[in-house]
């Protein structure tokens, strides 16, 4: 079936979700001047990503990635899939605590914690049981109702810009040696594994991933862009969620709102909880088909549990703020290899067919 | 035991029902038949002209009989039965063992075509489906006009039976589709159908357990062909005067055929209505607990001030209050429909008197939950089908729930739960938040 649509959306939305946290204040704190260096640089590396990716899908046919895994041979599966599920499960776990920390944080200081992960869980494993065809279907409803919203504020957010920030245009490269350069990452990696994962199901047309990933890129330079130009490279350095603080001083006398940034981080947090779900579907696939014993059913309620259990054994904010930091190191291994190795067994596999179409 | 016998026992009973020995050319034959299906006296008319007639152009017996129709052996029971029920004249001719089942001048039972009585029309076709199925097909094939739609007839149950019939328009609906439907009703023919709920579990094999309804109905011919137009399929059951449509997706409760009647700006702007209205019942109740009891930070501090100025002095938290209100509300709406028409004011009055002022006057609820109730009421009877109204009703104390535990973000998430129970549905392997035109469209989300 051709979901080309839903899953291009699907990816938009995936990607704004994961944009406006904590990039920009990572992307503000590696550089000085000259932000949009490391954006673009980021960029081309996520875009080199999936182009490896996609044409490696491309390769595969109607397989998904598990299965191309799976048939490589001994010692792949464990080298390639096992890091990919700890990654998956770590961003699970990372995401959803982090969610609900902000979430405290912002409008909900009365409501215990658990109760928010509980309620981000189920909703989750809903989805996550009913299968990737009613993730995508919601994906495509939440986004309809959330997407206004979100360009809404984004143009509403250049109320208080001042363009003489722009300047300096270049700083060098001195943002290389900065780690937080490197955990800026965050937005451009994980959010795109999903697509090799779809194919039983549906099949797309994988330029069109392109063609959002260009979409993607004014958001990804506004994200930078708005806070520096609002408040200055020296305070926007300052705030952990530069992004946030900037929406916090538009004001819009039309609106009976007060705090219009609570409406934008409830479509962000939509999207994220939508990205949770995709990597919880994920997960669930690789662990079942690669146990087999295990009967997805049983799986998706056990995860869930056992996500949840770990979320509440995270004492606190620090240690969640490590965790993610650990959880870098895996992300560039998971970034690099599963784009190459779906290319490189994607094409083996094509010159096997060629070989028995010669024969 | 002989076939005169065997009837006799089922049927003699019924007061309504009559066996007569008579002749026919002179050959003895018993009529049997209920009263109350035929009109007797004129039916006997008509035989007796048959015979004359018969007796004029020198008619054998054997040529006379095919006449009246077809001859059955009087082996089994079951033709007769049903003739009998259907409301038709059995001939009996006890030499040979052998019956005719002979149409009559059937009774008026039926209503006439009647204006829609549950759905309204604006500037659309009046008439509406009635009681009896070869009307309710009729009516159809009135409204579209080709050799393409298709009618298969099913008598479906095996001690009650009734008529069911499915109507497609070939060309237009998908093939698997009606393949599936035509399936299911073989499949599952000697089921009892008494009503729409056996209709989708039993006949269909829907889950029973859904929120909103697996079938959607309409009481209206022109609905009815534009739904066989985009490609549904519909069923008509005798004795039910909707048309049953299969499937049911959620685009219907925004979009009726008769807006295209319409110029487009103004059919998109009732559509943009009917959306809106969806959106402010899921959102409004809740919005006011998320906004009284977990975040009154969000709005602006006048606006806060003055809410919390309209709750002084009530006694209980939002969501206490806005779940009592609510309930009344259900309850005025639930008994105007349950009372005669004549009576049916009063509920309004008195239910205006409660809402309008007394209650706030009594310090029992705030001002302003009145103008919000008001508000989800109106907004809730913008969509379309009664029965997709009342799962949007219930859809609507989930997210108060969730806003009165989690304030806004609450509310949000129960939205996204709302998307994804409505897209985890999918009657017939066609997703229910699907848009299905002709069929070969994809459909987008």
């Amino acid at each position: 079936m051709d979901r080309t649509w839903q899953i291009t959306l699907m990816y938009f939305f995936i990607h704004l979700g994961l944009i406006f946290f904590l990039y920009p204040g990572d992307v503000i704190s590696s550089t000085n001047d000259g932000h949009w260096l490391p954006v673009i640089i980021g960029f081309m590396v996520h875009l080199a990503a999936i182009t490896v990716y996609m044409k490696g899908l491309s390769f595969i046919g109607r397989r998904d990635i598990i299965s191309l895994y799976l048939e490589a041979g001994k010692g792949w599966p464990l080298l390639l899939l096992l890091p990919v599920t700890v990654y998956f499960l770590l961003i699970i776990i990372i995401t959803l605590r982090y969610c609900a920390e902000m979430m405290t944080i912002v409008f909900l200081s009365n409501t215990p914690l658990w109760a928010i992960m509980l309620l981000f869980l189920l909703i989750a494993a809903f989805i996550a049981i009913k299968g990737i065809g009613t993730l995508l279907r919601t994906g495509v409803l939440t986004g309809m109702l959330c997407l206004p919203v979100i360009l809404l504020f984004t143009a509403a957010s250049f109320q208080n810009v001042d363009w003489r920030y722009i300047f300096p245009l270049a700083d060098g490269f001195a943002f290389f040696t900065d780690s937080d350069f490197y955990q800026s990452f965050f937005a451009f990696a994980g959010g795109f594994l999903f697509l090799g994962f779809l194919q039983p199901y549906f099949t797309y047309r994988k330029k069109n991933i392109f063609i959002a990933a260009l979409v993607l890129l004014p958001f990804f330079l506004f994200s930078v862009y708005i806070p520096v130009l609002t408040f200055g490279q020296a305070t926007a350095s300052t705030f952990h969620f530069p992004f946030i603080a900037a929406l916090d001083s538009i004001n819009l006398s039309w609106l009976m709102f007060d705090r219009i940034t609570i409406f934008f981080f409830l479509c962000l947090i939509s999207f994220t909880m939508l990205f949770l779900t995709m990597v919880l579907w994920s997960t669930i696939r690789v662990i079942s088909r690669c146990i087999p014993v295990i009967k997805p059913s049983y799986l998706t309620f056990a995860l869930p549990v056992l996500i949840f259990i770990a979320c509440m054994a995270i004492p606190n904010w620090e240690d969640v703020k490590l965790l993610f930091e650990w959880n870098s190191y895996l992300r560039f291994y998971v970034v690099i290899t599963i784009p190459l190795s779906t290319y490189f067994f994607g094409k083996r596999l094509q010159r096997k067919v060629d070989c028995h179409a010669a024969d | 035991m002989g076939f005169i016998s065997r009837i006799k026992e089922q049927y003699a009973v019924s007061d309504d029902f009559f066996i007569l020995n008579d002749y026919l050319l002179e050959t003895p034959v018993i009529l049997m038949g209920f009263n109350s299906l035929m009109d007797w006296t004129l039916t006997k008319q008509n035989l007796q002209t048959y015979i004359n007639t018969a007796a004029d152009t020198g008619l054998g017996l054997e040529e006379f009989r095919t006449v009246l129709g077809q001859v059955e052996t009087a082996s089994g029971m079951d033709k007769a039965s049903a003739g009998l029920l259907q409301g038709k004249l059995i001939i009996y001719f006890e030499q040979e063992n052998s019956f005719i089942v002979m149409d009559t001048v059937a009774r008026t039972l039926d209503r006439s075509i009647t204006p829609p009585v549950n759905e309204n029309v604006f500037q659309g076709t009046l008439s509406s489906f009635t009681e009896d199925i070869n009307s309710n097909i009729g009516i159809l094939r009135k409204q579209i006009q080709s050799s393409h739609v298709n009618v298969s007839s099913y008598t479906i149950g095996s001690e009650e039976t009734r008529q069911l019939t499915l109507v497609y328009y070939e060309g237009h609906a998908d093939v698997n589709l009606i393949e599936k439907i035509k399936m299911q009703i073989e499949q599952n023919k000697h089921q009892q159908i008494d009503n729409l709920q056996q209709l989708s579990q039993r006949m269909m094999g829907f889950r029973n357990w859904t929120l909103v309804p697996n079938l959607n109905q309409t009481e209206l011919p022109e609905e009815a062909a534009n739904f066989l137009r985009n490609g549904r399929a519909l069923l008509f059951m005798d004795r039910l005067p909707v048309a049953v449509v299969l499937p049911s997706l959620l685009w219907d409760i925004f979009v009726l055929g008769s807006d295209r009647h319409m110029p487009l700006p103004l059919m998109m702007f009732l559509r943009a209505l009917r959306v809106i209205g969806v959106m402010l019942t899921l959102i409004l109740p809740g919005t006011y607990v998320a906004l009284v009891s977990v975040n009154p930070e969000v709005l602006r501090i006048e606006l806060a001030l003055s809410i919390a100025q309209t709750r002084e002095g009530i006694p209980y938290p939002a969501i206490v209050e806005i779940v009592l209100m609510l309930l009344i509300l259900e309850l005025i709406i639930e008994a105007s429909i349950r009372l005669p028409k004549n009576i049916g004011p009063t509920i309004t009055m008195v239910g205006g008197i409660i809402l309008g002022e007394a209650v706030v006057q009594a310090k029992l609820v705030s001002n302003l939950l009145i103008i919000i109730l008001a508000a989800t009421t109106i907004a809730n009877s913008t969509i379309i089908g009664l029965q997709q109204s009342l799962s949007l009703r219930i859809a609507k104390y989930i997210i108060v729930i969730l806003a009165a535990i989690y304030g806004v973000f609450g509310i949000m998430e129960g939205l996204v739960l709302v998307f994804a129970y409505l897209s985890s549905l999918h009657p017939f392997g066609i997703p229910y938040t699907s848009i299905m035109r002709c069929k070969k469209e994809v459909n987008h989300g």
